[in-house]
């Protein structure tokens, strides 16, 4: 069985080259417009972390329920997970442009402003930074620790790792729960500082879920493509479809519920933020984001037989790419600029960490054999059925 | 109504799959398969395909539809009431009833579907061919009245083939 991966030389200039598409328009973003700039860095950084993050919660939630038909595809969503540590150093990063971000940054914003001054206990830029550092140290930490028992499992066999995992992943899903709910509020939610919602946390934490298990599942079969995987058969298609289907219906849940709560309690200093994504232009990407993510998938992947052809899924994954991305515009860029832009910047920032994503999830992707060789459920997972 | 049965009893799934596949390769009929827990091979093997995910699809569609146009005509047509200025056709508060009432109507709709089309209603007595099939034992029941009388040994073959425990004839 194929199992070793090595980066090809073309895969390594590619990423190489959208990596320099990606700088080049970073670096005419900020002698244009630095602002704008910052605002395409936070979202696109953010927008590779949640994969990252759904990739780990992911393998968590495989070894916590011991599910046998994903034991196959755990590397994935370790090498996925392997984007954390990069994301970190960008988002240490912010730390220049965070004037530009947040208006509560701003050393005289509390001044003239009771609401900002009421948040400042939590909301001032130390506390953010350690609250940043402490979120990046315990998910390194944990990945790392995971990673490190299926390595081993790999060289002694046995169950002392699969159980270590287990144990490890019980304590990754509790500590996930708790941060990217609270690094969701930091990072993206304080840009619209005066707004209020319950709801927003949990929206992105289905989000980074959904959408992680969506480029996980382009990750698998873009190397089915390649040769790898080959005992991929209609049984795990339907599983991926399935998992996309389940997350498509929560993501839909929580967007809806958040507007709607918000829609109906009409109170001012919630309704702020719809209104402001209510304008020409705007609306058309409020709706296409429920239709793509939401709508689309739930009507493709609802017969059976859709849901085990591997084209229609990939169509679905490609799609939910820029629903993902269109998810996180209307969150960021209202706030921020304010302006409904899409230019050589937008589309060179996410060009540039797509490519770095892409050269990280590989690099973790070839560190190690494409198979657990000794999880215990490897033979269920290969010979998966229902 | 008298009828025959031939019924072979299995110690594990996976000498009954075989089994099944084996009898039907032969262009043979079985009748009945009773399993402890569903199996899904087995489902593959028979060849049965249901319809009743089409009506399920099709009751949710027309429960969604038909909920929406009840909330509408309630609250804009038959007796518009004024709440917190909100406009009488209010879309986004009719979804979650809309959601839960499709819901029920696509189970109770389909629980009936099945129940009629599976010819199961409150107090059936129910043919039990072998009540060790609710236990851990797995059988195949043949009608002998529809079977070819010599084909019939040919079906014994193939049970005892592939592990059955026990074969026998059921007069009943």
């Amino acid at each position: 069985m194929k199992d070793q991966i090595r980066l090809s030389g073309s895969f390594k200039i590619a990423t190489g080259i959208l990596i320099g598409i990606g700088l080049v328009a970073f670096i005419a973003g900020f002698i244009t417009d630095p602002d704008r700039t910052w605002a395409n860095y936070l979202l696109n950084n953010y927008y590779f972390l949640m994969l990252a993050l759904g990739a780990a919660f992911f393998i968590a939630l495989q070894h916590i329920s011991q599910a046998g038909w994903s034991a196959a595809f755990m590397r994935v969503g370790e090498a996925m997970a392997g984007y954390i540590p990069v994301a970190a150093i960008f988002f240490l990063l912010i730390i220049f442009g965070i004037h530009s971000l947040y208006e509560w940054s701003h050393p005289d914003a509390a001044a003239h402003d009771e609401l900002i001054a009421h948040k400042i206990p939590y909301l001032n830029v130390p506390f953010f930074y350690i609250r940043m550092i402490l979120y990046f140290a315990l998910w390194i930490l944990m990945i790392w620790l995971i990673r490190k028992a299926s390595l081993r499992a790999d060289q002694e066999g046995g169950l002392h790792w699969f159980h270590k995992s287990e144990h490890y992943s019980k304590i990754l899903i509790f500590i996930l729960a708790v941060t990217v709910s609270l690094s969701a509020v930091d990072w993206i939610k304080s840009i619209d500082v005066h707004w209020f919602s319950t709801l927003f946390a949990l929206k992105n934490f289905v989000a980074s879920f959904y959408h992680g298990v969506a480029i996980l599942v382009l990750i698998v079969f873009l190397l089915h493509s390649k040769g790898y995987f080959e005992f991929l058969s209609g049984y795990h298609l339907h599983d991926f479809s399935r998992y996309i289907f389940m997350l498509a219906i929560v993501w839909g849940y929580f967007w809806f519920t958040q507007f709607m709560l918000i829609w109906y309690g009409n109170i001012p200093e919630e309704t702020v933020y719809y209104v402001s994504r209510w304008g020409v232009g705007w609306k058309t990407l409020f709706f296409a984001e429920i239709v793509i993510n939401w709508f689309i998938p739930f009507a493709v992947l609802l017969p059976t037989r859709t849901s085990r052809s591997k084209p229609v899924i990939f169509s679905v994954v490609i799609l939910l790419i820029i629903g993902h991305y269109i998810d996180l515009y209307m969150q960021i860029i209202p706030g921020t600029t304010g302006m409904l832009q899409f230019g050589f910047i937008e589309a060179g920032t996410f060009l540039g960490f797509a490519g770095l994503f892409a050269l990280t999830t590989g690099y973790w992707l070839s560190k190690a054999p494409l198979i657990p060789k000794n999880h215990p459920y490897l033979g269920e997972s290969l010979e998966h059925h229902f | 109504m008298s009828s025959s049965h031939l019924i072979g009893v299995f110690e594990d799934e996976s000498g009954l799959v075989k089994a099944v596949e084996e009898i039907r390769e032969k262009d043979l009929k079985i009748e009945e398969v009773f399993t402890p827990y569903p199996v899904h091979e087995v489902i593959h093997a028979m060849g049965t395909k249901s319809k009743l995910q089409v009506f399920a699809y099709f009751y949710g569609l027309f429960g969604a539809l038909a909920v929406l146009a009840f909330l509408y005509w309630t609250s804009v047509i038959d007796w518009p009431i004024n709440y917190g200025g909100k406009p009488f056709n209010s879309f986004p508060s009719f979804i979650i009833i809309t959601i839960i009432l499709t819901i029920f109507i696509v189970t109770v709709s389909s629980l009936a579907t099945f129940s009629g089309r599976a010819k199961l209603w409150p107090g059936k007595q129910h043919k039990i061919y072998d009540l060790r099939a609710t236990d851990d034992k797995f059988v195949i029941v043949v009608s002998k009245d529809k079977t070819d009388p010599e084909k019939l040994s040919t079906i014994q073959g193939i049970m005892k083939a592939h592990g059955a425990v026990e074969i026998r004839e059921e007069e009943a």
